[in-house]
């Protein structure tokens, strides 16, 4: 019998398709900068032995008249010179074109992924499966030519360290590659016979933010100001030392997220003219389910937070900002609250009025309810962790970044070795609250290091299209 | 590399001015420094697009004023200028949403056309000539067209035939025009249903299963 070549897509992703404009593409990307300039045969070489790999990434997505579906396809990726702004849209309606994309451009790698396929996480698996190959592939190629011997250790630790993620079983089919990570979940939790998922809690909320509003009478800041002309995200990277920015957050006694969140909220006070103060910030952050569920997918697999901080009107001390973040996010993270969301999840992905919705008719309800998240949030973040490669792979990377289209001012962190990389996009041209917060690290003795994208005709030296 | 001295920090990149504070730049020692993003053109201008939208739209609704007024003998207001702008950009939309699925372009067409051809003729008269002529003729040409070309366009029939089938089965309509005596001659009416079942039968015995397969992929609930 034919082997199934396509798997509908779950309600998690659903929401990316209900939610994505010209303008929030939801494309991330991730990037390497090398210690060299990228070689894009080698990238290529690199890029064919990964994808042969990954099945999930040979999908394609497609619409049906009730679920959009993914179909495996026998396209084969190219790696391309950077032509188009970061995170440029990847998915167009009625074109088969595969979800993800790879980019070269001087010293630097580029991973984009669209949301539906995978979360950052799941995307960071491919992406250090593809920097280790072209690095071996780079060694390797160097050795033949030049030295007399290979590195034994360097092989030893790409044989170990491949695909550990994608050659289990289970996942050597497309239909079980492509499967909604709820989906494992489900499976798994009755397998133990705990049944995690409560079918029969009462719950309002569809999918998005999970975590509840406690009153409805504050103001939750929304930032507004003049967007970029052709839909391209601004982009700021800004590049510090990881430990020093470490020690600052221990001096809050916080996370160094939860440092961050708190710095992105003054800043925002600080520049924002219209901003009062007594408004309220509200920040969603995305929870990574990996780390409470087991689930070897890797697709999406996370929910939202909302972190927030209502300004009383007088001066008020940074650390009790930290703190109340701190308290928040603790609480969310407990372990009921969590199943409680998990199971919010779950029942979308299996209830009948959403099975027999046509799609035009769910997207447009998702459309609705994502407009109404909005309004509770004033900006985003997400943080992907460490980046890891074992010695000596390591010594050919300078630095990883990572970023995501945006609707609002949002910002994601990745660290590499003691290096660690803040990126905001923004809707808006404006760069005051990215300024601000630049001038909060360097001011706290940092060395930043800034690069900024050119958005406008005058950035771009007169050009335009 | 590049520094900024108000905001205390290095600037990456090819900027004569810091790209967050506007203030003029140090020059640190000349090296060759990779540029992280390089200058990529604007692909279009929202406020020029727009512009140039709301120009053509006012240029075409003059136009079908004028139409009004010197061909036809009545004057129907701004009623068919309103039409001309809604059906042109309705088309002009269609064709740019659909442009990469051609089969899927050609049904939108098939229908908005039918709609704005009754519509017309509803507005001005009713004499039947929409569901005598225009509708029967343009499903034909449509089921003839598609046969011919489709090979060429799409390398895998699974990507078009439904749309192929939806095509075919609405040349059927004309029959239903026929039954309700809305034609005035019945002749192109018969001849797009009997070519649409011609093609409906071939189109269902040759594909059956990708017909099949495709149908339990898009209607899986």
């Amino acid at each position: 019998m034919k082997r199934k070549t396509w798997v509908r897509l779950d309600n998690a992703s659903n929401i990316f398709l209900a939610a994505m404009t010209n303008r929030d593409t939801k494309v991330f990307r991730l990037t390497a900068e090398m210690t060299s300039i990228v070689d894009p045969k080698l990238l290529q070489k690199a890029l064919d032995k990964t994808y042969e790999q990954y099945l999930l990434y040979h999908s394609v997505l497609r619409r049906g008249v009730f679920w959009y579906y993914l179909v495996m396809s026998d396209l084969k990726p190219k790696v391309v010179a950077e032509t188009l702004p970061p995170c440029s849209p990847l998915y167009h309606f009625d074109q088969k074109e595969l979800l993800f994309r790879v980019i070269y451009q001087e010293n630097r790698i580029h991973l984009e992924v669209f949301h539906v396929l995978s979360d950052g996480i799941g995307a960071m698996w491919f992406f250090e499966d593809l920097i280790k190959e072209y690095v071996y592939l780079r060694v390797h190629e160097i050795a033949e030519n030049k030295w007399e011997k290979t590195p034994l250790q360097i092989e030893q630790q790409l044989e170990d360290s491949f695909n550990q993620h994608f050659r289990q079983e289970g996942q050597n089919t497309f239909s079980n590659a492509a499967r909604s990570a709820f989906f494992s979940v489900v499976k798994t939790s009755k397998q133990a016979g705990k049944v995690v998922v409560k079918y029969s809690k009462k719950t309002s909320s569809w999918f998005g933010s999970s975590a509840s509003i406690e009153s409805n009478k504050k103001r939750v800041y929304q930032i507004k100001n003049k967007k970029t002309p052709d839909n391209r995200p601004r982009v700021v990277d800004l590049s510090v030392p990881l430990k020093e920015t470490l020690q600052l957050a221990k001096e809050q006694q916080v996370s160094l997220t939860i440092y961050l969140i708190a710095l992105f909220f003054e800043s925002i006070r600080k520049a924002e003219t219209n901003f009062k103060q007594t408004d309220t910030i509200a920040i969603s952050v995305p929870v990574n389910l990996r780390q409470f569920y087991q689930s070897n997918s890797a697709r999406n697999f996370f929910s939202t937070v909302l972190l927030e901080y209502t300004y009383s009107g007088e001066e008020e001390e940074f650390n009790h900002l930290c703190m109340s973040l701190s308290k928040q996010l603790h609480d969310h993270l407990e372990p009921e609250r969590l199943s409680q969301r998990l199971s919010k999840l779950i029942k979308a992905e299996y209830h009948p009025i959403a099975r027999i919705s046509l799609r035009p008719f769910k997207d447009m309800i998702l459309k609705l309810i994502n407009r109404q998240n909005n309004r509770k949030v004033t900006v985003a973040m997400s943080n992907l962790g460490q980046f890891a490669l074992p010695y000596p792979m390591n010594t050919y990377i300078k630095q990883v970044y990572f970023k995501t289209s945006a609707v609002r001012p949002q910002f994601c962190m990745i660290s590499y070795e003691d290096s660690l990389t803040i990126s905001f996009t923004s809707p808006f041209i404006d760069v005051a609250i990215q300024k601000e917060f630049s001038r909060f690290l360097s001011e706290a003795g940092l060395p930043v290091s800034i690069a900024v994208n050119q958005v406008t005709t005058a950035e771009l030296g007169g050009e335009s299209g | 590399m590049s520094e900024c001295l108000a905001c205390q920090a290095t600037i990456e990149g090819n900027w004569e001015n810091c790209p967050l504070c506007g203030q003029e730049l140090e020059q640190e020692a000349v090296t060759v420094q990779s540029n992280p993003y390089p200058p990529i053109p604007l692909r279009y201008n929202r406020k020029r697009v727009l512009s140039l939208l709301m120009i053509f739209t006012i240029i075409i609704g003059l136009l079908f004023l004028g139409i009004e007024e010197i061909w036809l003998d009545r004057n129907q207001g701004l009623k068919l200028a309103v039409l001309g702008i809604v059906s042109l950009w309705t088309v002009v939309y269609t064709l740019i949403r659909k442009r990469r699925n051609t089969a899927k372009s050609i049904l939108y067409l098939l229908i908005i056309v039918s709609v704005i051809s009754i519509y017309l003729d509803y507005s001005l008269e009713w004499n039947g000539w929409s569901t005598t002529y225009v509708i029967p003729v343009i499903c034909i040409f449509a089921d003839l067209a598609l046969t011919i070309s489709m090979k060429l366009i799409f390398s895998k029939v699974g990507d078009y035939i439904l749309y192929l089938l939806i095509i075919v089965i609405l040349g059927f309509f004309p029959a239903l025009f026929l039954f309700l005596d809305w034609t005035t001659n019945p002749i192109p009416s018969i001849l797009s249903s009997i070519i649409s079942a011609i093609m409906f039968v071939v189109l269902f015995v040759s594909h059956r299963k990708i017909i099949m397969c495709e149908w339990e992929k898009r209607m899986q609930i």
